[in-house]
């Protein structure tokens, strides 16, 4: 299996990026070929959008998944789950079931080769609150996650404040039970400081400063490297990018930014989300020095 | 596939023993990740503003056919985003020759949004905010029967 070897913060894409065109336009092959033309070498899949047929892909299925990392060199490094215990209309899934499906990406998740889960809980707010049981949940996966060498991390995202009561609960959780098996994947949507004349601003948010991220660093598998706005002399205009990477340099963080490019504009007819994603690893690169 | 929900290809008349006894057509799913069929709210079909309830269309998914019933309760049968769904609607003598114009709406429930959003989804209308990452809705295509 193909292995990267730089130590420090790394460059990857998230596979959601092309959500416009995958399926249509784009292969599963020509993500990872688009990915490798980048020189990056990390990925982020969806499960239940880029595994045929999910939960449960053919064997041939799975050595085809190992031979396309071989082929462009790349790396699994984050595995996109959720945990649906909304599924059902009539009733929410007990604590059980919801383990159950849980268990069964995690299980996934190891037969890919991935070492990261964005494990998405179900909210019960409009706050985005998680439901009441995820501890349990999380606690039952965790001799499974240890077994499997697999980290479960929540994202992290806007209007979330990594200073708030959410990331302090996840925080005391990983404190009191002392796992290596749960983390958190902070969305860099929680920088944003700008925002277009007129553009709507949820009441919640605050922006977090890039310091705000030294304490939780230990906690921090992986970050999804959100974007809004690259200008063509390869700066992001709305997130403070060149900080934000210092910090993780300066504290010899090890881990994979993974891009995910959100802006409703990649549905536009001809809107080629490739081009976007390689403005910002122009950036990138040159932040990272590879 | 085509980027529009309602595919052409998959649009037909079809037979039991013979007889034409319906029609078919193919949809899309327009969002982002597959879904698990107790997710969808499947809606209304309008042919040529013919109404055929919800309750009556058989979902097809791979090759097996589900009721309205049946997957409401189904959330280990996964629908993916790369394949689209066989819609199955009975009709003796099936649709005449020519153009039709069909309306079909459904939509689907997500986890991780917000409560307000999930409780007022409603598959033969619009959402309050339209999200193309969701989709539309209510989708339209005008398509031949030869």
């Amino acid at each position: 299996m193909y292995k990267y070897d730089w130590k420090g913060p790394k460059r990857g894409v998230a596979l959601y990026s092309y959500s416009a065109e995958f399926g249509l336009t784009k292969s599963l092959e020509e993500c990872f070929e688009d990915v490798h033309d980048m020189g990056a070498h990390g990925i982020e899949i969806l499960a239940n959008t880029h595994i045929e047929n999910y939960p449960y892909p053919t064997d041939e299925w799975v050595e085809k998944w190992f031979r396309l990392c071989d082929k462009y060199e790349i790396v699994p490094v984050e595995y996109g789950n959720w945990i649906d215990s909304h599924v059902l209309g009539s009733r929410d899934l007990t604590t059980e079931e919801s383990y159950e499906m849980l268990a069964r990406d995690i299980r996934l998740a190891h037969r890919l080769g991935f070492t990261v889960m964005r494990t998405k809980m179900p909210v019960i707010t409009d706050k985005l609150e998680p439901v009441k049981n995820w501890r349990e949940i999380i606690k039952m996966a965790l001799p499974l996650a240890e077994e499997l060498g697999i980290q479960m991390c929540p994202e992290i995202h806007t209007p979330t404040n990594l200073k708030g009561d959410m990331v302090n609960d996840f925080v005391s959780f990983i404190k009191e039970t002392g796992t290596k098996n749960f983390g958190l994947n902070i969305d860099f949507s929680v920088f944003r400081t700008e925002f277009a004349e007129g553009e709507y601003v949820d009441p919640n948010y605050t922006p977090n400063a890039p310091e705000d991220l030294i304490p939780l660093l230990p906690y921090i598998y992986c970050c999804h490297a959100k974007f809004i706005n690259m200008s063509d002399t390869f700066e992001e205009t709305t997130i403070p990018y060149k900080e934000i990477i210092k910090i993780f340099k300066d504290n010899n963080w090890d881990g994979y930014l993974l891009s995910e490019y959100e802006g409703a504009d990649k549905y536009d007819l001809g809107y080629e989300v490739g081009q976007t994603l390689r403005k910002q690893h122009i950036m990138l690169k040159n932040y990272i020095g590879d | 596939m085509e980027r529009e929900v309602i595919q052409s290809v998959g649009f037909r008349n079809t037979k039991e023993n013979g007889e034409i006894t319906g029609f078919q057509f193919k949809v899309r799913l327009p969002y982002y990740r597959g879904v698990f069929l107790s997710q969808l709210r499947p809606g209304t079909l309008y042919v040529d503003g013919e109404k055929f309830e919800k309750g009556d269309i058989i979902w097809n998914i791979k090759g097996e056919d589900y009721t309205y019933e049946e997957m409401k309760e189904d959330f280990k049968t996964h629908w993916a985003v790369t394949e689209p769904a066989v819609l199955k609607v009975k009709k003796m003598g099936g649709l005449s020759q020519g153009f039709h114009e069909l309306v079909y709406g459904f939509c689907f429930t997500s986890s991780y949004m917000p409560p307000v959003i999930q409780e007022h989804l409603d598959p033969d209308a619009e959402s309050f905010v339209f999200m193309p990452e969701f989709g539309h809705h209510v989708n339209k295509r005008k398509l031949l029967i030869v």
